[in-house]
């Protein structure tokens, strides 16, 4: 868990060559300048032998680029103390403040950098999260795809369940029909009864029960089902010709199946379990069964009903195979470089598919179209074109499916042959691979294909989105505006936006947040996978609720809780009676702590997710407030420093040790604006709760933060760091931005230098509408 | 370049492409080692038989008499010196499930079910077996040593298994309460054989016609982002050509022929001739490769139903079999159709003994043992007295021409014998009170 420290960040390190600085220095010229002109002439003679002209470096010198995001204050008051390196003294005072104001504005500051190369549109293939998404959709083309909104997701719930007595399937046996929320019976030797307890006239030695639906999966990952049961039964999962598990065979001792798969985020996979309790000859036992899972980061447990959902669910595809992982220097992954590894794992995802399509799909095709006349081989040709224009973005004139298809034909006799040698073909092409080479295709497609790229890294794929865009109806901006709005409420959208946030936030379902278990007796593996879900379950209940308010997410005086979280945590974690209505199963919302609870920013996930073992990491904290929640960008340490040992200062507290090893100078460039950030949430300790003291000394929270516009900003606690969070225009812009390249991974300055503003603009008069925000960012990247 | 690339591998083949999992097995990589191969298959056939064209003539007072090849082992004439009937053994193990399902679930386990909730035709309902079968069995010693190791260990084919799980469907288990699936599609069976190598194949052809697509898009972009293009197309062109060399290096060293299978051949019922020839194709040709040293080959399952049109008898085959004998029709019926599977029994041996053994002396039905076998003694009497064991072949050193007696002995000592022979003596097979005398004697 030794995790190296953010130290000194030196972005000037130069070495003068004191010759040319002394000659030089006597040319500087007296007269009236502006203060740019005058910084350019001492850039000149003082500076840019090390650094270059431009401050792109020297390669003998100073190799690095000057860049950075310093306001010029900070940078006069480094070139006073540091510059030039062998005479500091030289450039001082207004000399300073000349030359920091020439190389913010040509070069040195973001928008210098901007205005100097501006971004652009890099071509992607599809990342790895993308591949995965695409084949699920096309997938469901042939199936559809059921839209999950938010207010389905949180009103349809539990499995469609129904009970017959004896072993028939007459409409008199039929005792119960009901809606299950969770799967999990012990019905003893009696058998079923209604759910107030009477008895439902079902005989308890022979009888079926039915249970269907489907299973939502929030967050791809790998799943462990677990079906326990004593009792005869069988499940089916994903397709109603996959058997997942089946116990045709009740046999003494054969109670427990489990069963791993790797399930794609923002589906609903179908599911369904055929329970028949068979009268024997003598004693017939007690039926039971339940219905559980391990879902990514969690521990067991009965599947919660709102996971479950009832009715009808198409089937959906389950893709086995691992896509390496993706470039992911910028925050967000990309798809910018193709190698052997990723070609092959592409093969075998695209043959898994392929695979799918003859046992599945084609089948499924086949039936769909009984009544239709032509031979079996144009059916064949018909399901693989209509497969192909999916995949290649394309209307049926334009996709010219049939030369893949003859190809298909002419080297295969076999029917599975001719499917996954086509299949092959059309998912190895560019054309699918890079979904934004399609300058050749309709605008409508163009856009469509954009648009849910950003909502779900995915392609267009349900049948009313592609029936308008054949019909060339996304093209204008109310058209696409409607087509977003539809787009974002679907739990494709929420599994993109969660993985945002995990991202954005830096948890992962294999973080290891062990901490020490003397300290922190109670901090198990049940609290962690509570926490898990506490924080999922609040950022979907601000995310997804009618206002949608960015600053709950930063400030709200509320989390979620669940009784284990209550037991752990204490007062501030019991839940609100007056706010039951907006539980998620066991998961409620706290009473209202305005100390305690600030948003995402306090939440016992974050906060144990950056600290070490024993104590918190005011320095973890701190850069992950600076980068990810203020936007600001630091340069990496210049070498890893190893946290100065508690057990060597027992009299300090955590403060005055990371004071005492950060206060040289060197380290102080950055460490000023990283550790008054950290220093604020002190009040939280390794597993994140409250106290007022460390060590028997009270804690010191006080911290503060210079903005972009050098405006110097001072908090006493995590309650003032968070409403000033909320309202900064810094961190909003941050959340714009990163909002932005997440859901479109090209940086938003590609679509022109003024586009950042204005949409930040846009979301503040939206009251920090995130939603409003999605759409918008969606509206961008499909503008032409 | 089209056209020579599809000749290309036309000539190859999908064969060359297979070649390459036969190179990496192990025990063909320990060469010389490898000659001395001892192989089993055990072929089941459902509903009993018809005992008196059945079973030789021995007499009462005998244990053994000259092979005498009654109408339905006619058939295996051709193979008579390296056949050996076994009459007098007795599935005797008692506990829960009716007469088919201990038929089949001790068959191979030689002890009891567990209690469960299949309830059969008669006695209480049952569960699955509560201990390995043979094959498994030897499938793990042969697997435990590097030098008898091969890619499968054990292949599990099956012929029309209709597509439930239950007692009756199962003869093969792992270990208690784990029943193991057989593979009654030849194509999920070639697949498993040779699917990564087609898979390879298929990626070869497929390349190349990627190439126009490439083309058009590179017009499409910048002359920055063609560099990612540019990149991709030499990725797979390098996979191409390494694709190439890895086939044609093959071309050289084709241990063995892979089986052309007939396309879309569909799981039903007047198949079924058809699907046993691809499916005894599959098995000796991955006895060829190595493998596997062990398969079990179960035609139908206990009480299986198959209705051989193909010999026009169109009533299920279980139906008939409960026909008294004096039901001239049935008794004729059913003679046919057990001689329809010895000579299923007989292809097969004819396709091993046609096989040369690759790297040693004679022919693969020298080096192989085909026990064909049964869930019942006879059909109509639910019998599991005198269970058919019959055996083609000269994997397990038994002299053949042969009938032998062993006047009402437990058949869990010929499970014994058969450990025994493979090279894995055992005190007791299943259940331990059916072991005390040992391993058969007279063999």
């Amino acid at each position: 868990m030794k995790q190296p420290f953010y130290a000194l960040t030196l972005f000037l390190l130069p070495i003068m060559l004191s010759v040319n600085a002394a000659a030089d220095s006597t040319t500087v010229t007296e007269s009236v300048e502006t203060a740019e002109q005058t910084g350019a002439t001492i850039f000149a003679a003082q500076c840019a032998s090390c650094h270059g002209p431009q401050g792109q470096g020297t390669q003998e010198n100073y190799p690095d680029p000057l860049h950075g995001d310093a306001s010029v204050g900070e940078l006069a008051e480094l070139i006073t103390d540091t510059m030039p390196e062998e005479d500091p003294d030289l450039c001082v005072g207004e000399d300073a403040t000349a030359v920091a104001t020439y190389i913010h504005e040509t070069f040195y500051s973001e928008a210098a950098q901007l205005r100097n190369r501006p971004p652009r549109l890099a071509l992607q293939r599809l990342t790895g999260d993308q591949l995965r998404r695409s084949l699920s959709d096309l997938y469901g083309v042939f199936a559809q795809v059921r839209r999950d909104t938010w207010s389905e997701r949180q009103t349809q719930q539990g499995l469609d369940a129904v009970y017959y007595t004896g072993t028939k399937w007459n409409g008199e046996d039929r005792k119960i029909q009901r809606i299950d929320p969770v799967v999990d019976f012990d019905f003893g030797v009696d058998g079923p009864k209604n759910v107030d307890g009477s008895d439902a006239g079902i005989n308890g030695e022979s009888f079926h029960a039915h249970w269907s639906g489907g299973i939502r999966i929030e967050q791809t990952g790998r799943y462990e089902i677990i079906v326990r049961s004593t009792t005869s039964f069988e499940c089916k999962f994903g397709h109603d010709r996959n058997q997942l598990i089946d116990n045709h065979v009740q046999s003494e001792g054969r109670n427990e199946f489990r069963r791993m798969l790797t399930l794609t985020g923002g589906r609903i996979y179908p599911i369904k379990i055929n329970l028949n309790q068979r009268k024997r000859k003598g004693e017939t036992p007690p039926s039971s069964i339940s219905l559980s899972w391990v879902t990514p980061g969690g521990v067991e447990e009965i599947i919660p009903a709102r996971f479950l959902v009832p009715g009808w669910a198409p089937p959906a595809l389950r893709l086995t195979t691992q896509m390496p992982p993706d470039d992911r220097t910028y925050g967000f992954q990309r798809g910018i470089s193709v190698d052997p590894t990723w070609d092959d794992s592409v093969t075998s995802a695209v043959l898994e598919f392929a695979d799918r399509a003859c046992d599945e799909l084609w089948p499924d095709y086949r039936n769909h179209h009984k009544k239709d006349k032509r031979s079996r081989d144009d059916l064949l040709r018909n399901f693989l074109s209509e497969l192909i224009c999916v995949a290649h973005r394309a209307t049926p004139e334009q996709a010219q499916a049939d030369r893949m298809i003859d190809a298909a034909f002419a080297a295969n006799e076999a029917e599975t042959d001719r499917i996954r040698y086509t299949i092959l073909l059309a998912l190895k092409s560019p054309r699918f691979l890079y979904p934004t080479i399609n300058a050749d295709r309709t605008r409508s497609w163009r856009a469509g294909v954009q648009l849910t790229l950003a909502m779900h890294d995915s392609l267009p794929s349900d049948r009313w989105l592609i029936d308008a865009i054949n019909k060339e109806e996304v093209d204008n901006e109310p058209q696409r505006r409607r087509i977003a709005t539809q787009l974002v409420d679907d739990a494709r959208t929420r599994a993109k936006v969660r993985e945002m946030f995990h991202h954005w936030l830096d948890v992962s379902p294999t973080d290891d947040l062990r901490k020490d278990e003397e300290r922190f007796a109670g901090f198990d593996v049940n609290v962690v996978a509570d926490l898990r879900q506490s924080l999922d379950t609040f950022i979907d209940s601000v995310v997804w609720n009618e206002t949608s308010d960015y600053r709950q997410l930063m400030a709200a005086d509320w989390a979620m809780t669940s009784p284990r979280l209550t037991d752990f945590y204490g007062d501030a974690w019991k839940p609100c009676a007056d706010d039951a209505d907006k539980a998620m199963g066991r998961f409620q919302p706290t009473v209202r702590d305005s100390n305690i609870h600030v948003g995402v920013l306090t939440h016992p996930l974050v906060m144990a997710k950056f600290a070490h073992h024993q104590t918190t990491s005011p320095i973890h904290r701190g850069v992950f407030l600076i980068r990810h929640v203020m936007g600001r960008t630091l340069r990496p340490p210049n070498s890893a420093f190893a946290p100065l040992s508690p057990d060597l200062h027992p009299d300090l507290t955590t403060r005055q040790r990371i004071e005492l090893q950060t206060s040289p100078a060197s380290c102080q460039i950055c460490h000023t604006k990283i550790n008054p950030l950290g220093f604020a949430l002190e009040h939280f300790d390794a597993v994140g709760r409250y106290r007022e003291s460390e060590n028997g000394k009270p804690i010191d929270a006080s911290g503060g933060y210079t903005s972009r516009d050098d405006e110097e900003f001072s908090f006493e606690t995590a309650r003032q760091l968070g409403d000033f969070v909320a309202s900064s225009p810094d961190a909003q812009n941050a959340f714009v931005s990163r909002v932005f390249q997440y859901f479109v991974k090209q940086p938003i300055a590609a679509y022109g230098p003024e586009k950042l503003d204005r949409l930040s603009e846009q979301f503040r008069q939206s009251e920090f509408n995130i939603r409003k925000l999605l759409i918008e960012v969606a509206l961008i990247c499909s503008e032409e | 370049m089209r056209q020579s690339r599809r000749r290309f591998l036309k000539q190859t083949g999908i064969s060359a492409a297979v070649a390459h999992f036969a190179l990496n097995l192990p025990s063909l990589a320990l060469g010389a080692e490898t000659s001395e191969r001892k192989r089993l298959v055990i072929v089941f056939s459902p509903n009993g038989v018809i005992p008196d064209h059945f079973w030789p003539t021995v007499g009462e007072k005998e244990n053994e008499a000259p092979l005498e090849l009654k109408r339905i082992l006619q058939p295996l004439e051709p193979f008579r010196d390296q056949t050996v009937t076994m009459h007098g053994l007795c599935n005797q193990i008692k506990g829960d499930g009716d007469g088919h399902m201990r038929g089949i679930g001790c068959l191979l386990t030689g002890v009891e079910l567990f209690p469960g909730d299949i309830q059969g035709g008669s006695d209480t309902p049952a569960g699955w077996s509560q201990g390995i079968s043979i094959d498994q069995f030897l499938k793990n010693q042969l697997q435990a040593d590097a030098r008898t190791r091969t890619r499968f260990g054990s292949l599990e084919f099956g012929v029309m298994v209709p597509d439930r799980a239950d007692t009756w469907t199962r003869m093969s288990y792992s270990g208690p309460n784990q029943p193991v699936a057989p593979i009654d599609d030849p194509y999920k069976m070639f697949d498993k054989l040779y699917g990564q190598a087609k898979n390879r194949e298929l990626l070869a052809s497929v390349l190349d016609d990627l190439t126009d697509d490439f083309k058009k898009l590179e017009k499409m972009v910048s002359a920055e982002d063609r560099r990612l293009l540019e990149q991709h197309q030499a990725l797979v062109r390098k996979v191409e050509k390494d694709l190439k060399v890895e086939l044609a290096a093959q071309t050289d060293q084709i241990g063995h022929a892979v089986p052309e299978l007939p396309p879309n051949i569909e799981d039903q019922n007047d198949n079924m001739p058809e699907i046993t020839r691809m499916q005894i194709e599959l098995l000796v040709n991955s006895f060829a490769a190595d493998f596997a040293r062990v398969a079990t080959f179960q035609i139908t399952n206990s009480v299986g139903g198959a209705k051989m049109r193909w010999l026009d008898i169109n009533e299920g085959h279980h139906a008939i079999s409960h026909e008294p004998d004096s039901n001239e029709t049935s008794y004729e019926n059913l003679i046919q159709i057990n001689t329809w599977y010895c000579e299923q029994v007989a292809m097969l041996a004819r396709r091993l003994s046609e096989t040369p053994e690759p790297g040693g002396e004679g022919s693969m039905l020298d080096n192989t043992t085909i026990i064909w076998t049964n869930e019942l003694g006879k059909g109509n009497s639910h019998t599991r007295d005198n269970i058919p064991f019959v055996l083609v072949g000269g994997g397990l050193g038994i002299k053949g021409n042969r009938a032998i007696d062993f006047k009402r002995t437990p058949h869990n000592r010929f499970l014994m014998t058969v450990a025994e022979r493979m090279g894995f003596p055992q005190n007791s097979f299943g259940n331990p009170d059916f072991c005390g005398d040992g391993v058969l004697t007279g063999v």
